[in-house]
């Protein structure tokens, strides 16, 4: 059967009779589902297109016979492996094979999820009620009364009952086709061989996800001789096990998927990048606060527009050549709780970007204002919006105090959000750092999509600049 | 399947690859199979012994052995596969839905890119922008915070570039579909912070175990155990010394800007795919949310396909990707062959930044977002008329002593500026001890919690070190 390898050459380097014998004990059920997986393989003409993972647990050595791409995957993990392999490559025929301890006990989680997905996957669930690769210990799906190597007195109620994996997927809506066979006779080894042939033929047409559970014989462990293994099958197993066509979905193909895109011009665009455009003219750096790198602190509650505003501020210091940093930081009651910004703009570089000794700080409310004009450097500029924050005490000597209402303003505008705009023109016009058209050509690069915002952010800006000028002609 | 069934031919044994299970016994209808009576010298088991003169050819018991090369029919020839024609699945099932590599190693190539205006982002947005020009377009991952907004970015950019962005069940699964997706050859890539990280440990082991590449974004939050969300750099330990479980190590890359963010995340695949091994990028809390400015690069990354790709076509169906090695020679060998790839890594790829350092006497050493507050804290130090200056290393691991050896000898005090217990200053305790140099004495700022050095401490520490040794 060409689905396997000539010689088992990964299996001790093919050296002596393991060139051609399986690892597997004696009648062991995997055989047979080999021979089943390999039989429709070759039916199917897909040898070329198959990847198979391969588990942890006896089956950990598939790769040693199938004549396929193979990958073996961590224990229970072999569904996720599975969909990362198809959606690298959507051709590819993938199939997780897995047994009881890796597909129903430690992977438990990726089985269900990745089912409930429903993309065009093979699963094969090699269920034989033991763990076979560690000695025999107590499986999800060993029967009540099963003496196992953790078990010795036999499974009992407080171990839990068998889990009945092929009913659980079969009740998800993702997979399409969801059979439960077993390898006891002729007539059961028919049916296992079609159900493995039709769960890769669901996936071969992009149906969608196919689970095939296969009741199989662990003579080693259970420590019965083949055939009484196979009758044990039958007349243990079955009945908590029932055989049968748990789903079969009439659906029709679906599952389709280009190659990825790699055109320039289109991740560019999603990402956001503008063409160059022209840089604006150079304008001094403005030396009066510091001589290279100003910090700005704006700071208030959730909703106040500090963020929006700093980060304004730094797309236009950008824009203007210098260099520029925003850091966020937003108290663990980020809903409406505090919400600073450090900003910090530099003609050469930013060393440091967060703004402990602010030289400019804007506050939208008390505890901002409380908190932070302590901390601004001597010589600087403290802005507060004088609508929220009636006669403040404690604020440090030594620094320019300009308390404007910027909330008042922008309400008087008809949109009170608009006073981190207010508060942005005001700064411009108190602190000048960088030209009142930079701010504005930034603000209307940010609202291309909005037009409509246009002439009221404007307004704002321009009644922000108006109130600090006026504020500081009566001084 | 072959089709010469017509001739009904009988069934075939080599008793030396039959176990002696019995099952075709039971199978046979006409009691054609017996068990064994005599010990195989070969094997030590009792192969059935057949007596085909009741045969009919039904090849039931051929259906029940579970050995390939156990029960066949009398036509195969033994031991040699059957020739046969596959056919061709394209005339079976209509289109195809991509192109299929005929070729086993397909270069990657590099797209110009058009000049664009410096971008404005954070530090995940910039990393998950560096990804998609670096050609990834398979990323998987499980909210946290402070790391998701570059997952969110890449969540809704990557179907409308026919990728896949995949919000898996847990951390460990997304790990595992990057040992898929990454076994497959494709760039694929991870935003995760450090419970998350620690989650998908195991699966990095089997990565590296397998030689699948695959990037690991890590944006390091305030630890242990839940911690909180503000930045801190204690995931050092972890990805440099503790990977998994078993001989491990990666690339492990530290930015410190939004821009080294892009540049690092790029370059990242492209190391990873170089040394067939996962790459961790390293940043904190703060990074990840800082905006700041990045330039593009002038080329796109349109990947190829490796040669030793798990993909599923022709070129490459002998592949495997595997990290279990049953005898311990072969084991021995692959961590020999590990080690070899770990030393080539350590000569070839250190990285660093240097500020200021040509004359420093007080030397300070930092990474990620400390190594902003300490390069402002260099700057004040350098107005007192202090020679201070700054080391950053950029690879975590291999800690960059080749570029540290050179600096030392003017200077007098070593101060290692760290958000973590040590562990960045532990990197560079054991690459100076390798290296055997005796270096000058050792001090440290840090801080822990969602809390970073702050120029005014770092600076502090230069002062009071300068007053001393002056």
């Amino acid at each position: 059967m060409s689905v396997f390898y000539e010689q088992f050459n990964r299996h001790s380097h093919g050296e002596g009779l393991k060139g051609h014998s399986t690892h597997y004990c004696p009648g062991c059920g995997h055989g047979l589902v080999h021979r089943d997986l390999a039989e429709a393989i070759d039916g199917l003409g897909i040898q070329d297109r198959t990847v198979l993972i391969s588990p942890v647990g006896c089956a950990v050595f598939a790769h040693y016979y199938f004549d396929v791409g193979n990958s073996q995957a961590a224990h229970g993990r072999a569904p996720a492996v599975a969909l990362g392999h198809k959606l690298a490559n959507p051709e590819a025929v993938v199939i997780s094979y897995q047994g009881d301890g890796d597909l129903a006990s430690i992977g438990l989680a990726e089985t269900i999820s990745i089912a409930q997905m429903g993309l065009p996957l093979t699963v094969i669930f090699v269920n034989n009620a033991i763990y076979g690769m560690t000695g025999g210990q107590l499986a999800p799906t060993s029967l009540m009364g099963q003496r196992t190597a953790t078990s010795p007195e036999g499974r009992g109620r407080e171990m839990g009952r068998p889990l009945k994996m092929a009913e659980l997927i079969a009740q998800l809506d993702g997979p399409v086709y969801v059979e439960r066979v077993a390898l006891y006779d002729a007539k059961q080894r028919v049916k296992a061989r079609k159900a493995i042939r039709k769960a890769l033929q669901f996936q071969v047409e992009g149906r969608g996800y196919a689970f095939v559970e296969v009741l199989a014989e662990c003579p080693t462990h259970l420590k019965l001789s083949p055939p009484e293994t196979e009758e044990w099958v039958k007349t243990q197993m079955e009945p908590v096990f029932p055989l049968g066509v748990k789903k079969d979905l009439t659906v029709d193909p679906w599952f389709k998927r280009g190659a990825p895109s790699f055109e320039p011009e289109a991740v560019l665009g999603l990402s956001g990048a503008d063409p160059l455009g022209e840089q604006r003219p150079a304008t001094p750096w403005p030396p009066h606060l510091h001589a290279n790198d100003i910090a700005i602190k704006l700071a208030g509650a959730g909703g106040d527009g500090a963020q929006t505003a700093a980060l304004l501020l730094t797309r236009a210091a950008i824009a203007e050549g210098y260099d520029a940093t925003h850091i966020p930081s937003y108290g663990p009651e980020s809903r409406g709780g505090t919400s600073y910004a450090d900003v910090h703009i530099a003609e050469g570089e930013v060393l440091n970007p967060a703004a402990p000794e602010p030289h400019v700080l804007l506050a939208f409310n008390a505890p901002s204002l409380a908190k932070f004009a302590p901390q601004v450097a001597e010589g600087g500029v403290i802005l507060y919006d004088s609508t929220i924050v009636k006669d403040p005490t404690g604020l440090p000597p030594g620094r320019r105090i300009i308390p404007i209402p910027f909330t008042q303003i922008a309400a008087d505008l008809g949109r009170p959000m608009v006073k981190n705009i207010v508060a942005l023109g005001a700064m411009q016009a108190v602190v000048n750092v960088l030209p009142a058209g930079s701010i504005l050509d930034t603000l209307h690069q940010v609202l291309k999509d909005k037009p409509a915002l246009l002439p009221l952010n404007d307004s704002a800006f321009a009644a922000g600049q108006q109130a600090a000028e006026a504020l500081h002609a009566t001084a | 399947m072959s089709n010469a069934t017509s001739a009904r031919p009988k069934p075939f044994l080599q008793p030396e690859y039959c176990k002696g299970c019995l099952r075709c016994i039971e199978a046979c209808p006409r009691d054609c199979i017996t068990p064994g009576d005599e010990i195989n010298p070969l094997t030590g088991l009792r192969p059935v012994a057949l007596h085909l003169d009741n045969c009919n050819g039904c090849s039931l018991c051929i259906q029940a052995c579970p050995e390939p090369y156990g029960l066949r029919r009398q036509a195969a020839r033994p031991c040699v596969g059957d020739d046969f024609e596959l056919e061709d699945p394209a005339k079976l099932f209509g289109e195809r839905q991509v192109a299929n590599h005929s070729a086993g190693d397909v270069p990657d190539t590099f797209v110009p890119l058009p000049a664009c205006d410096p971008m404005i982002l954070k530090g995940t947005y910039a990393a998950a922008i560096g990804a998609l020009l670096a050609g990834c377009r398979h990323v998987f991952g499980y909210p946290i915070t402070p790391s998701t907004e570059g997952a969110e970015l890449m969540a809704k950019i990557l179907p409308k570039l026919n990728g896949s962005f995949v919000q898996a069940v847990s951390e460990v699964a997304a790990v595992n579909m990057m040992y898929g997706a990454g076994g497959a050859g494709v760039p694929c890539l991870t935003f995760t912070s450090s419970p998350g990280f620690s989650l998908m440990l195991e699966g990095i082991s089997y990565m590296i175990g397998a030689e699948v590449p695959g990037v690991f974004i890590n944006i390091m939050r305030g630890g242990p155990g839940l911690g909180n969300i503000g930045p801190e750099q204690a995931d050092i330990k972890l990805a440099c010394r503790g990977l998994g479980h078993g001989n491990t190590h990666a690339l492990v890359l530290a930015p410190s800007t939004p821009q080294e963010m892009l540049e690092l995340t790029r370059e990242a695949f492209e190391l990873s795919f170089l040394y067939r091994n996962p790459v961790v990028i390293l940043g904190d809390g703060y990074l990840g949310q800082m905006t700041g400015i990045v330039k593009l690069p002038a080329t796109l990354r349109r990947p190829g396909l490796p040669a030793w790709a798990v993909w599923g076509d022709r070129a490459h169906r002998h592949n495997l990707i595997c990290s279990i090695a049953l005898e311990e020679t072969d084991l021995e060998q692959r961590n020999r062959h590990l080690n070899i790839k770990y030393a080539e890594i350590s000569a070839h790829e250190q990285r660093s930044d240097l500020y200021r350092c040509e004359d420093a006497e007080m030397l300070v050493v930092a990474c990620n977002t400390p190594a902003r507050m300490a390069k402002g804290a260099v700057e004040a130090a350098r107005a007192h008329g202090v020679k201070a200056g700054l080391f950053r290393p950029i690879t975590l691991w291999p800690f960059p002593i080749d570029a540290l050896l050179p600096v030392l000898p003017t200077v007098r005090q070593l101060i290692v500026v760290e958000a973590s217990p040590g562990q960045l200053e532990d990197e560079m305790r054991l690459a100076l001890s390798h290296a055997g140099i005796a270096p000058p004495p050792i001090d440290h700022v840090r801080r822990f919690g969602g809390l970073l050095p702050q120029q005014s401490e770092i600076l502090a520490k230069i002062l009071n070190y300068q007053e001393v040794l002056s």
